[in-house]
């Protein structure tokens, strides 16, 4: 692993492109500014890990009985495309 | 992209459908497993189910976003929307997955959905740019016995 040290103010480039700038430290807190071509999706890590959990707990099987649900009024009315 | 509500969802259509659907990078924590097989029902409308397309006997249920969340706005990402070859949001079609625990209300995912182009079957589970307005774990309203 690469390790850089930084100012705030100071950026690190990656592939020439993406720019990841120290903007601000407060306390055990760093804020990143990240500019990436919007071809490029920027997560937290958390939100993928949670995500795989989250998915690894729905595989269910075939056999499962679903929910019954309520107050759904959309599902009996038609459903128009609105963009 | 931004993803508002589908025309005639396959998920509400009036007579069951069984679709081979294709997820080339996999699930997340399932990256292995790439060909699923959609099945809808009416009667079973808003869910339907995603089965993993083995003799495993396993699955996932998912269900219409827009109908549980009418409000639900998701943002593709550019990449995503490329990967899949969308060029407007009514050649998606959105799932999200759906949890069943026993003795637990169940959830839907509106972080993650499952975004499929209709015309090539090629699905990705995509994490929306605003990832951060929705729940991991949206309730959804059971009815009382």
């Amino acid at each position: 692993m690469l390790i850089l040290s930084r100012k705030i103010g100071e950026s690190i480039v990656i592939d020439g492109r993406i720019h990841v700038k120290i903007m601000r430290v407060e306390g055990d807190v760093v804020k990143l500014g990240i500019e990436a071509p919007s071809s490029i999706p920027v997560h937290r890590q958390e939100v993928y890990e949670e995500i795989q959990r989250n998915n690894q707990q729905a595989l269910t099987k075939q056999s499962t009985s679903l929910p019954k649900l309520t107050k759904l009024p959309k599902l009996a009315g038609t459903v128009k495309q609105v963009i | 992209m931004k993803c508002a509500e589908l025309m005639e969802p396959e998920i509400t259509a009036r007579t069951p459908h069984t679709n081979m659907v294709r997820i080339p990078t996999g699930l997340l924590g399932f990256e292995q497993i790439k060909d699923y097989v959609l099945k809808t029902n009416p009667e079973e409308a808003p869910f339907a189910w995603l089965h993993v397309g083995d003799d495993s006997g396993l699955a996932f249920v998912v269900v219409d976003p827009f109908i549980v969340m009418p409000a639900y706005l998701p943002d593709i990402p550019k990449v995503d929307a490329d990967f899949l070859q969308l060029s407007e949001p009514k050649d998606a079609l959105l799932l999200s997955i759906v949890t069943i625990k026993d003795g637990e209300q169940p959830t839907t995912n509106l972080k993650g959905p499952i975004v499929i182009n209709r015309h090539t079957h090629v699905g990705k589970q995509v994490i929306i740019a605003n990832a951060a307005d929705y729940s991991l774990k949206h309730p959804l309203p059971v009815a009382a016995e």
